[in-house]
């Protein structure tokens, strides 16, 4: 059998900008309370169009559990390291505080952890997706903006939604491969 | 017995010429703070003691560590140069120049030391799990071969039985050739960083390694000339104008290197890397740069170096004295300058704050105490040294 590959896609012109998904990440995952302890975050894009007639967007994002993985291939003591699932964690007795993930990652999605005493950041709720249920961000969501799932199974929604929507991923520049992606 | 006790003793006397005491005396209320500092860390925490964030996560003590550990790897280049390949002019100087490089590494190891939150952690994962396509694997190997080679090399020219000169000049070439890589290595740490295009390229390694030979020459000729109370002995003349010479032509490379990494960076508007230039040139960390880099780092050790026709060993030391000032911002701004750039965008709801579209850092009380306590670690020790250990060594 084909092991799996996780991936999120993400419908943004869905999203209300309520910020659930962030408060189920922190409760979930006992993420500290701080500006800059966080592993999701929901960006207001900026105001597009002019008065009466404006839009705007919301961005939510998130770790990119990135294919070609820049802070796992700076991590001196293999903390960050990927599942074979392609998820990238940390091993939190590993790592060493020397912060190097956190200068390496585009997205700057890591942050010092106090709670663990190491780096720490998404993990797409494995400890949930191995009992069978989806990550918090993605259940909690009342709009369904994300959908999680195997990108090697044709009949996943995330395999549906890519196969019939065009999509973007963040920074392409980077060449990061990202495992977040963005329908338009 | 006898015959080792005499043997020490001619290793060791009250130098009461050299004007050690002051500088003991800093370096010992430098070193008070500094473990002050140490104690803070230890019971409020990295995270409340320090002012690194989320976004700019390595500031002083990351360039107070290059500073010192590429002042350290120059010098132990100049005591290869000596040692192992015919520079004889140096071979006088052989004790101050591992003695310095040895002291100057153990000062930059407290930095690294106290930046990471788990040191202790690090020496055995370095065994038990390295990850060895992680430059800093091979920052902390090479590091730690040299402090271990120049403890070798302190060994061999301090035996009260008399100095091995062929074993000092083989530890010589290895100190040279495992600084050049270690240093070199060090430019990759921030050049492997995929998200901060400012650091890649081949212009930090090659910049590091000079300006790191600039700094150890800068380094002897200031010690020199404190010492010998600005004025150095006819014995030493030759080596402070080969130290004189070796700095003006690593100052004129650095020059040269800064000039095009500057212009490509600027050229065409690379995104990260202009907008990390642009905080040197005109953005928060233009006074760095300006007075810090190119005044103190570059024109006036230049100056004073062609002013003196590397002849006039005060205004070398003057000169040595700029440049180890000026070399420190440079050390600072080559750090936060990359990490200047955000990630993100400082949108509402990102958790990014940005000014003028730009991070930004300043260091804490706390990092400048972990900084006094480098610092004094040099001073103290390097002083205490002059004060009771012989180091002219014979030449060889």
């Amino acid at each position: 059998m084909e092991k799996k590959r996780y991936a999120i896609v993400l419908d943004t012109k869905k999203c209300l900008n309520c910020k659930a998904c962030t408060v189920a990440c922190k409760f979930e995952n006992y993420v500290p309370v701080g500006d800059d302890t966080y592993r999701i975050w929901v960006t207001e894009l900026p105001l597009q169009g002019k008065f009466p007639h404006l839009h705007q967007d919301f961005q939510p994002s998130q770790c990119q559990h990135c294919e070609n993985t820049p802070c796992e291939k700076v991590c001196p003591t293999k903390a960050t390291f990927k599942t074979p699932e392609g998820v990238v964690l940390v091993d939190y007795e590993k790592c060493i505080l020397c912060k190097a993930c956190m200068t390496a990652c585009p997205y700057d999605a890591r942050f010092v952890s106090e709670h663990h005493e190491a780096v720490e950041k998404c993990t797409f709720c494995m400890h949930r997706v191995s009992e069978g249920r989806e990550p918090a961000c993605v259940e909690t969501c009342p709009v369904r903006v994300r959908e999680f799932g195997d990108l090697n199974d044709p009949n996943s929604r995330v395999s549906r939604l890519l196969s019939s929507r065009p999509y973007m991923q963040l920074k392409p520049e980077k060449n990061t491969r990202p495992r977040l992606f963005y329908v338009l | 017995m006898s015959t080792r006790i005499d043997n020490l003793r001619s290793l060791i006397r009250v130098n009461r010429d050299v004007p050690a005491i002051p500088f003991i005396a800093a370096g010992f209320v430098l070193l008070v703070l500094g473990l002050i500092g140490v104690a803070r860390v230890i019971f409020e925490g990295h995270e409340a003691v320090y002012g690194v964030t989320r976004q700019v996560p390595w500031g002083l003590l990351i360039a107070t560590y290059a500073y010192f550990v590429i002042t350290s790897t120059g010098l132990a280049f100049i005591g290869g140069l000596g040692h192992a390949f015919g520079f004889h002019q140096f071979a006088g100087l052989s004790k101050r120049i591992v003695l310095l490089a040895f002291i100057v590494l153990l000062a930059g190891f407290t930095q690294i030391g106290m930046e990471l939150g788990h040191p202790f952690r690090l020496m055995y994962l370095l065994i038990l799990s390295p990850h060895f396509s992680a430059p800093i694997v091979w920052m902390g190997i090479f590091y730690g071969i040299e402090l271990a080679i120049l403890g070798l090399e302190l060994l061999v020219i301090f035996n009260p039985a008399g100095t091995n000169h062929k074993l000092a000049a083989i530890l010589g070439f290895l100190a040279l050739v495992v600084g050049v890589l270690a240093t070199s290595n060090l430019g990759f740490v921030f050049g492997s960083l995929t998200a901060r295009p400012f650091f890649h390229g081949i212009y930090f390694p090659t910049f590091l390694v000079v300006s790191g030979i600039a700094g150890g020459a800068a380094l002897l000729l200031l010690v020199y000339n404190i010492v010998y109370k600005f004025n150095v002995p006819e014995q030493f003349k030759e080596a402070m104008n080969s130290l004189g010479k070796l700095m003006g032509l690593c100052i004129s490379i650095m020059i040269f290197l800064s000039f095009w990494k500057v212009l490509s960076s600027l050229y065409t508007e690379p995104q990260e890397a202009y907008d990390a230039v642009i905080t040197l040139l005109r953005g928060p960390l233009y006074a760095n740069f300006w007075i810090g880099e190119v005044l103190m780092a570059l024109v006036l050790p230049l100056a004073l170096l062609i002013v003196s026709k590397a002849r006039e060993i005060k205004t070398m030391g003057l000169a040595g004295l700029t440049f180890l000032i000026g070399m420190f911002f440079t050390r600072y701004d080559f750090i936060v300058a990359g990490q200047l750039p955000p990630m993100r965008a400082g949108n509402e709801g990102s958790g990014v704050e940005t000014i003028n579209g730009l991070m930004h850092y300043t260091p804490s009380s706390g990092e400048w105490m972990i900084f006094f306590l480098g610092l004094g670690l040099f001073l103290f020790l390097y002083f205490l040294s002059e004060r009771f250990l012989i180091l002219d060594a014979d030449a060889h």
